[in-house]
C-alpha cells in the first residue's frame, strides 16, 4: 500500500466537494431563512406543513367570512332597532288613545301615524344591503315585502296569508355559513319569522300565524282601524297584541345578537388559532437562523482549512529534494 | 581475452537492462495521471552461467518480463461497489427533477387544491355573486392546469430519460465491441508468452464503465477472454464475439433489445443493473406510481365535487327556470387509455350561471347548501381506500418523493465514498506513485553509471594488454 498522487489528488477533491456542497446547502438555508427548501430535507413534515397550510387558507376564509357575517348581522340590527322604535311609538300611540279623552280629529291624526309607521316598518322589513333584501330568506334580490291590495278588513284570516295587509314574497330558508371546520351559524333572520310570526312559509300555499306569534303590519293595520272605528276594545286588546308583536322582535334581535356574540368570539380564537398555526409552520419549514449562521461559518472554517490542505499538499514534491 | 570479452558482453547487457528499466519507468512517470492505468515494472533475471573449466560465470542481466502490479480482488470489489453506484446515479438525476415537479411550495398542487376550495367557500357568502362564481369557474380551470402541468412535467422527465438512454446505448455498443477486440488482441499477445500490459488494463476499464451503465458479470474463460453478461445472464462478450444493444420504441417508452448471433431478444428490466436499472426503475415503477396516485386523486376529486355538484340547483339561462344535473368538471371516470384522466381535468362549462350553489330546487339566488356542500368536502372528503382528504393524498406523494429523493442522496453518497475508498486502495496498489519512481529512477541511473564505469575500466585494461605488444 502506498500513497500515490491519484489517491492524494482523489481524496482532495472529493473532501473539497462535500465541504462545499455542504456550504452550498446551509447558504441556501441561511438565504432562504427555511430548513425545508425540497422534498427530501424532511420528507415526514411534508403532510403536517401541507395539511397547515390548507388550515391557514381556511382560517383566512372563515375570518373573511365571519366579518361579513357580521357586518349583515350588524345591518340587521340596525334594522331591528328601527323595528323596535316603530313598536314602541305604536304602542304610545295606542294608550294615548285610549287613556285621553279624545276627539274624533285627534283620533283621524293618530290613525295617520299609525298609517305611517306601517310604512316606516315596511321600509325596514325592505331594507336591503348591497342590493339584496335582509328579510326575504334565500330570495334576496325579490322585494320581500309588498303591500296587499286587496286586503279588507272583513276579509282578513289570520290562517290565509293571502288575506294579510301586507304580503310576503320571500320564503322561509335562513342563511347559514360555516365559521370553522363543521361549524354552520345562521347569520340571518327570515321576514316571516321576524313580521309574520310563522317560522316556515311555505310560497305555494296560503300561511298561517303561529299559535302565541304575530304579524307585525296585521297589529299595526288593525291598530290603525280601530282608531278609526272609535273601537275602545279593539284598542285594548291591539295595546296587548302590539307589547307581544314588539317582545317578538326583541326575542329574535336578542337572538341575533346572541349570535353576533358567538360569532366574535369565534373570530377571536381564529385569530388565535392563526397564530398557534403560523408557529406549527414556522417550527416544520423555518431555519434558526442563529443555528444556521453559525454552521455557515463552521463549514466555512472547514472549507478554508481543506484549500489551505490541497495547497500546502501541492507544494510539497520530491522533486525538489533531488 | 574471452573473459574481457564476456565482461565487456556482461556490461552491455547491464547497461540495456537499466535503459530498458529506465524507459520502464519513464512510462510510469507519463502516465501518472492516467486512469486505468497499472505500474508496470521490469522483471530482471540474470543470464544463465556458463561454465568455464571448474566455474560458473554469470554473463549479465536481461528482462525477462514487464509486469504490472495488479489485484484481481481489488478489481472486483471496484466493479461490483460500481454496479451500486451506478444504480442510485441513473436514479438521481430524475429525482432532483421530480422533487422539483413535487416540490413544497405554496403554489404546489395542494395549493390549486385549498385555493379551489377556498373559492366555493367564497361563493357561500355570496352564492349569487358573479364575481364569486366567476372566481370558482377560474379556480376549477386552473386546478385543471395545475394537474395536467404535472402530468406534462411527468412525460418531460420520462422524454429525457428515454433521450439520455438512447445517447447512452450507442456508446455502450462500442465499449461492448472494443472488449471483444481487446480479448482478441490479449490472446493473440499472451499466446506468445508475453504479457499483454496496456490491453488488460483497458478491458478492466471498460469493464468498469459497463458495470457502471449496465451492472455487467464478467468471467474469465480459459483462453484469458473475459466474457461479459448482463445481470440475468444474457450475453454481451463471448470471446471475441460482441452482442449489440439496440433500443425500440414502444409508444412513448424506450425499451432496451439484445441482438446476438442472428436473434432479438427483449432486455427486462430484471436483466438490468447499474445506471440503467435506476433509470429504467425510476420510469416504469416509480413514475408510473406517481401517475397512478395522481390520476386516482384526479377522478376522486372532479367524481367528489361531480356528485355534489349534481344534486345542486341552478337558473338554466336557456330556459330561464330551475334546473339540477349539471356536472361541474367534465366526467373523467371512464377514460379510455391513451388518454389520461389527470390532463383532462376540466370545467365543464364557462358560464358562470351555470354553477349549482343552490340546495333547493326553487334555486333561489341566495340559497348557498349545494356551495356550502361542495367547499366541506375539501375536509370531509376522503380520497377513495385510502383515509386522506384530497391535500393529504398529495402531500402523500411529495413524502414519497422525498423519502426516495433522500434515500437515492444518502446511497448515492455512500456508493461514492465506498467507491472512492476502493480506487485508493487499488491506487495503493497498482498506482503509480512518483516518490517510488523518483527513487527507481535513481536506482536505474546509479546501475547505468556503474556499468558504463565497469565498461570503461575494461576498456583500459584491453588498452593495456593492447599496449604491451607495442
Amino acid at each position: 500500500m502506498k500513497a500515490t498522487q491519484g489517491t492524494t489528488y482523489r481524496m482532495l477533491g472529493s473532501r473539497l466537494n462535500d465541504v462545499s456542497n455542504r456550504l452550498e446547502e446551509l447558504r441556501t438555508i441561511g438565504a432562504t431563512g427555511k430548513k425545508l427548501n425540497k422534498p427530501s430535507d424532511a420528507p415526514a413534515s411534508i403532510r403536517p406543513v401541507l395539511n397547515t397550510r390548507k388550515q391557514l387558507s381556511n382560517v383566512d376564509r372563515y375570518l373573511a367570512t365571519m366579518g361579513k357575517s357580521l357586518d349583515t348581522m350588524q345591518a340587521t340590527d340596525g334594522h331591528l332597532n328601527q323595528v323596535e322604535n316603530v313598536m314602541q311609538r305604536a304602542k304610545e300611540i295606542m294608550t294615548n288613545a285610549v287613556n285621553g279623552a279624545l276627539s274624533d280629529a285627534d283620533r283621524a291624526t293618530l290613525a295617520e301615524e299609525m298609517a305611517l309607521l306601517r310604512e316606516e316598518l315596511l321600509d325596514a322589513a325592505n331594507g336591503a344591503v348591497d342590493g339584496k333584501y335582509l328579510f326575504a330568506g334565500y330570495q334576496e334580490d325579490t322585494k320581500p315585502f309588498v303591500v296587499n291590495a286587496s286586503y279588507t278588513a272583513a276579509g282578513y284570516d289570520p290562517n290565509d296569508s293571502t288575506t294579510w295587509p301586507v304580503r310576503y314574497f320571500g320564503d322561509g330558508n335562513a342563511t347559514s355559513l360555516e365559521i370553522s371546520t363543521g361549524e354552520l351559524i345562521q347569520v340571518n333572520l327570515t321576514g316571516n319569522d321576524l313580521f309574520l310570526g310563522t317560522s316556515t312559509w311555505d310560497p305555494a300555499n296560503p300561511n298561517s300565524i303561529a299559535t302565541g306569534r304575530y304579524d307585525l303590519f296585521a297589529e299595526l293595520t288593525q291598530a290603525e282601524e280601530a282608531l278609526r272605528g272609535n273601537d275602545l276594545a279593539a284598542m285594548q286588546t291591539s295595546i296587548d297584541e302590539l307589547e307581544g308583536a314588539a317582545e317578538q322582535n326583541r326575542r329574535l334581535r336578542s337572538q341575533l345578537g346572541n349570535r353576533a356574540d358567538r360569532v366574535e368570539t369565534a373570530m377571536e380564537y381564529q385569530k388565535g388559532v392563526q397564530i398557534d398555526l403560523e408557529q406549527i409552520l414556522s417550527r416544520y419549514e423555518n431555519a434558526d437562523a442563529i443555528e444556521a449562521f453559525n454552521a455557515i461559518v463552521q463549514q466555512e472554517t472547514a472549507f478554508q482549512a481543506a484549500l489551505n490542505v490541497t495547497a500546502k499538499v501541492s507544494a510539497l514534491s520530491i522533486l525538489d529534494y533531488i | 581475452m574471452t573473459s574481457l570479452l564476456n565482461a565487456l558482453n556482461a556490461g552491455k547487457t547491464s547497461l540495456l537492462t537499466n535503459q530498458k528499466s529506465i524507459e520502464i519507468v519513464g512510462n510510469n512517470i507519463a502516465n501518472v495521471n492516467t486512469e486505468g492505468y497499472s505500474r508496470q515494472r521490469a522483471e530482471l533475471m540474470q543470464i544463465p552461467a556458463v561454465n568455464f573449466g571448474d566455474f560458473f560465470i554469470g554473463q549479465g542481466v536481461t528482462v525477462s518480463d514487464v509486469s504490472r502490479d495488479y489485484s484481481l480482488f481489488i478489481s472486483r470489489q471496484l466493479q461490483s461497489k460500481s454496479i451500486e453506484y451506478g444504480e442510485e446515479m441513473g436514479k438521481s438525476n430524475s429525482l432532483a427533477e421530480l422533487e422539483r415537479i413535487f416540490n413544497v411550495s405554496e403554489d404546489n398542487l395542494a395549493g390549486q387544491i385549498n385555493d379551489f376550495f377556498d373559492a366555493w367557500q367564497e361563493l357561500t357568502a355570496n352564492p349569487s355573486g358573479q364575481v364569486e362564481r366567476d372566481v370558482v369557474i377560474q379556480r376549477g380551470q386552473l386546478l385543471g392546469e395545475a394537474f395536467s402541468h404535472i402530468t406534462d412535467e411527468l412525460d418531460r422527465v420520462e422524454q429525457n430519460m428515454n433521450t439520455e438512454i438512447v445517447s447512452e446505448v450507442e456508446t455502450l455498443n462500442e465499449k461492448i465491441a472494443e472488449i471483444a477486440r481487446l480479448n482478441d488482441r490479449i490472446n493473440l499477445v499472451e499466446i506468445s508468452g508475453q504479457t499483454a500490459n496496456s490491453a488488460r488494463d483497458q478491458r478492466d476499464l471498460l469493464i468498469k464503465d459497463l458495470s457502471e451503465t449496465l451492472g455487467v458479470k464478467t468471467y474469465t474463460d480459459n483462453r484469458g477472454m473475459l466474457n461479459v453478461q448482463l445481470p440475468g445472464g444474457m450475453p454481451l462478450v463471448q470471446g471475441n464475439i460482441a452482442a449489440t444493444i439496440t433500443t425500440v420504441t414502444t409508444g412513448t417508452d424506450v425499451n432496451l433489445q439484445l441482438k446476438i448471433a442472428g436473434s432479438t431478444l427483449d432486455i427486462p428490466l430484471e436483466n438490468l443493473g447499474g445506471k440503467m436499472k435506476g433509470m429504467f426503475e425510476i420510469r416504469d415503477v416509480f413514475i408510473d406510481g406517481l401517475r397512478n396516485d395522481l390520476n386516482t386523486l384526479a377522478i376522486d376529486l372532479t367524481d367528489a365535487v361531480n356528485d355534489a355538484h349534481a344534486t345542486g340547483w341552478f337558473i338554466n339561462p336557456a330556459t330561464g327556470l330551475p334546473d339540477t344535473g349539471q356536472d361541474f368538471f367534465k366526467d373523467i371516470t371512464a377514460t379510455i387509455p391513451p388518454e389520461v384522466p389527470s390532463r383532462r381535468v376540466e370545467v365543464a362549462f364557462t358560464d358562470p350561471r351555470l354553477i349549482a350553489a343552490a340546495g333547493q330546487s326553487t334555486a333561489a339566488p341566495g340559497d348557498n347548501e349545494a356551495a356550502l356542500r361542495i367547499a366541506q368536502l375539501e375536509v370531509t372528503h376522503k380520497v377513495s381506500g385510502t383515509n386522506d382528504t384530497f391535500d393529504n393524498f398529495f402531500s402523500k406523494m411529495v413524502a414519497t418523493v422525498g423519502i426516495e429523493a433522500a434515500r437515492n442522496d444518502l446511497a448515492l453518497k455512500g456508493a461514492k465514498d465506498a467507491t472512492i475508498q476502493l480506487q485508493n486502495l487499488r491506487d495503493g496498489y497498482s498506482g503509480v506513485s512518483l516518490e517510488e519512481e523518483m527513487i527507481d529512477l535513481i536506482q536505474y541511473q546509479r546501475g547505468f553509471e556503474s556499468s558504463a564505469k565497469f565498461l570503461a575500466t575494461v576498456d583500459e585494461m584491453m588498452n593495456a594488454l593492447l599496449q604491451l605488444k607495442g
